[in-house]
């Protein structure tokens, strides 16, 4: 008789949105991996047929708390080419400046709440205050400092509507733009101190595969969260235009899911994917982490998801006092108006967990058409396959205890956001 | 007070952005002091470890759309004394219930899925969860706000009565001396809408979006009209106005209507 054993986490915690994994083995071998779904369907992509541009801006950021300026951001990013808008210099800056805010919320959230805890031993951030009371203040303070931001840029902390086709409601003044760089130079130090704590962390290295990594290319010759064009670890580049021929969806029998592929194999997506693919890009203290931490074991450890997000605090801190100073030089912006009623756009940018597509087919001033890539629909299949191997190598090691935590901590580097995915429901093929 | 004698919390999410725990989880100023004043049994976007037990209060965000969510909001309603409906999603079913009833259910999930599945819980059209279940409180907002939502939970807490909030954005929004935007024809659903927002949209020059679900005081007939007159189709005003209401909306719609 073969033995059997299967192991169950439900639900996954410290992830947003509902999940589970389950893992079954078989004859002291993984049978099967499955990180579940559990959320129902929301069917966005068919809410916002009949809409114009502006009410799918008011609709989509829903999908997701998180990242909700993301999906606003790649909204407008499509909409604005489906309906020909061409936005100032003045304009990309500010978005800039609200993507920034929104980098330092999701990854100051993730690092010190959602995952530091498992390395450090806790079952919460709160509970790690008595020992670690410095680090969770000064935390919270850094989160704090990037919802201030989407709360500026946005017009609210979560699912502001300031930020319309074409430019914003209302601009910050500019005594706010230069209080924002005094914070930001004040939280830089403790964006740096992230760097060495981290660095000192042990880092497992039972679950150690290669794999390939995906995100977008930004324009010119800096390092950054948008771009036209997609590039993979092969070196290969594509126009996001042909974003369905280069992330491939997939069916299994036991899962249906709109999940990604890349060349018929899982892929990374997230800081660890931009870090490796636009890090010779990185200046200042940001180069510095990067020249601190990166290792050639980050290609094959997901777990160093965490290390690159806390270069890209650094970048992004450094991204706002730059991004300020440029504004504070700028022209006004104007509000830039559609040129055309009918058209088709895809709008790319990197949310924080990795890229987020919108495409967007627009008729007579009304969407006929959505598709919605989120970058937790591209790497489940990698968090399965990481896990397999992971747990391959504790079952071979028969070091068992604990192994719950082990995949867990796997799922949660990749910041995984489940309502996001909330259209990838765990089915089965009659 | 011991953890044993504070009072038992839990806060629960189904199907939704997760934005109303996530507001919860970003109240920098109070977050520790909750963990302090309560004991924090189930929270897991924030924590390891559920303890499920007898709660005291459970805050719920998120609309139903599984099968299997209906007969965890049953549990959930059988152990706690206190049921709190949280966030516009709970309340009256969010976005994903804009067109709930209106029986192109099916139709819509084939279309994102396709023929032939069978899926493992079955999905099901949205529904705010007092289609399934008693509420005792309910905490609009896409998201909550954080002043509303410290001002309930610390009096559920220390057991007091919450005080009802029957106020319409136009209220907050006169309260901050913004421009009226429909005194330049812009379209704006301020005043069918219920307020808590400090009327985030028009403080920015943008147009109320009706995200809090409506305001039962709210003159619908009229405001249609007047939108009517400002040249915007019908057909897109309905459209619009719908967009957070779920089901529940449509009552006012067609009271409003008559």
């Amino acid at each position: 008789m073969p033995s059997k054993k299967k192991i169950t986490i439900e639900p996954l915690a410290r992830v947003e949105g509902h999940g589970g994994i389950k893992v079954e083995i078989t004859d002291n071998k993984i049978s099967n991996v499955e990180v579940r779904i559990l959320e129902g369907p929301r069917l966005f992509e068919e809410l916002v047929v009949g809409k114009t541009p502006q009410e799918d801006l008011n609709i989509v950021p829903r999908i997701c708390a998180i990242c909700n300026l993301s999906h606003k951001y790649a909204a407008l990013r499509g909409l604005e080419k489906a309906v020909g808008v061409s936005v100032d210099s003045t304009t990309k800056l500010f978005r800039e400046l609200m993507h920034h805010g929104e980098m330092i919320e999701s990854h100051s959230l993730h690092i010190y709440f959602l995952a530091l805890p498992d390395f450090l031993g806790y079952d919460n951030a709160v509970a790690m205050a008595d020992k670690y009371g410095d680090t969770v203040t000064k935390a919270l303070q850094l989160k704090k400092f990037g919802n201030k931001i989407m709360r500026m840029m946005g017009g609210r902390m979560i699912h502001g509507e300031n930020p319309i086709i074409g430019g914003f409601g209302k601009l910050p003044t500019k005594e706010a733009l230069t209080e924002i760089k005094g914070e930001a130079l004040e939280l830089l130090e403790f964006a740096i101190a992230t760097i060495n704590l981290l660095g000192g962390l042990e880092i497992p290295d039972h679950m150690e595969r290669e794999t390939q990594f995906l995100c977008c290319k930004p324009p010119g010759e800096e390092y950054g969260y948008y771009g036209d064009i997609l590039i993979t670890s092969d070196g290969e580049e594509h126009p996001v235009e042909n974003y369905k021929n280069v992330i491939k969806e997939r069916v299994v029998s036991h899962s249906f899911a709109k999940r990604g592929q890349y060349n018929g194999k899982p892929f990374t997506v997230g800081a660890l994917a931009r870090v490796l693919l636009n890090g010779k890009r990185l200046k200042g203290k940001a180069k510095e982490a990067y020249d601190q931490l990166v290792t050639d074991r980050w290609y094959r450890n997901p777990l160093f998801n965490n290390h690159a997000q806390a270069i890209e605090q650094v970048y992004s801190l450094e991204g706002i006092i730059e991004t300020v100073n440029q504004l504070l030089a700028s022209e006004d912006a104007e509000i830039a108006q559609p040129t055309q009623e009918s058209g088709i756009g895809t709008g790319v940018v990197e949310a924080p967990r990795g890229t987020l597509i919108h495409h967007y087919e627009v008729k007579d001033g009304k969407i006929t058409a959505a598709d919605f890539i989120t970058p937790t629909a591209m790497f489940l299949d990698d968090i399965e396959a990481f896990i397999r191997t992971g747990g391959e190598q504790l079952l071979a090691k028969n070091q068992l205890d604990n192994i719950e935590l082990q995949f867990e901590m796997i799922a949660r580097a990749y910041d995984p956001c489940i309502s996001c995915s909330a259209h990838i429901v765990e089915v089965v093929f009659k | 007070m011991t953890a044993t004698d504070k009072p038992k919390i839990g806060i629960y999410g189904f199907t939704g952005c997760a934005g109303d725990q996530l507001l919860i989880i970003h109240t920098e100023d109070e977050i520790l002091n909750l963990f302090g004043a309560a004991n924090i049994q189930s929270f897991v976007m924030a924590s390891s470890n559920p303890i499920e037990e007898n709660l005291d209060v459970a805050f719920i965000e998120g609309s139903i759309s599984t099968k299997e969510e209906i007969e965890h909001l049953h549990e959930l309603r059988k152990r706690a004394k206190i049921l709190v409906a949280m966030g516009n999603c709970a309340v009256n079913g969010g976005p994903q219930a804009m067109y709930t009833g209106d029986g192109g259910y099916e139709k819509r999930l084939k279309k994102v899925y396709g023929e032939g599945v069978k899926f493992m819980t079955d999905p099901l059209e949205a529904k705010p969860i007092d289609a399934y279940v008693d509420v005792d409180y309910y905490l609009p907002g896409c998201p909550i706000s954080q002043p509303q939502t410290f001002a309930l939970i610390s009096r559920l807490i220390h057991g007091a009565i919450p005080e009802p909030y029957p106020h319409p954005v136009c209220h907050e929004c006169k309260l901050n001396e913004n421009r009226c935007l429909l005194l330049d024809e812009t379209f704006c659903i301020g005043p069918l809408t219920l307020g808590g927002c400090g009327s985030a949209c028009p403080n920015h020059d943008v147009s109320c979006v009706g995200c809090w679900g409506p305001n039962e005081d709210g003159n619908f007939g009229q405001h249609i009209k007047l939108l009517e007159s400002f040249g915007i189709p019908k057909e897109e005003i309905m459209r619009r106005i719908r967009g957070f209401g779920g089901s529940k909306i449509i009552k006012f719609i067609e009271d409003g209507g008559k």
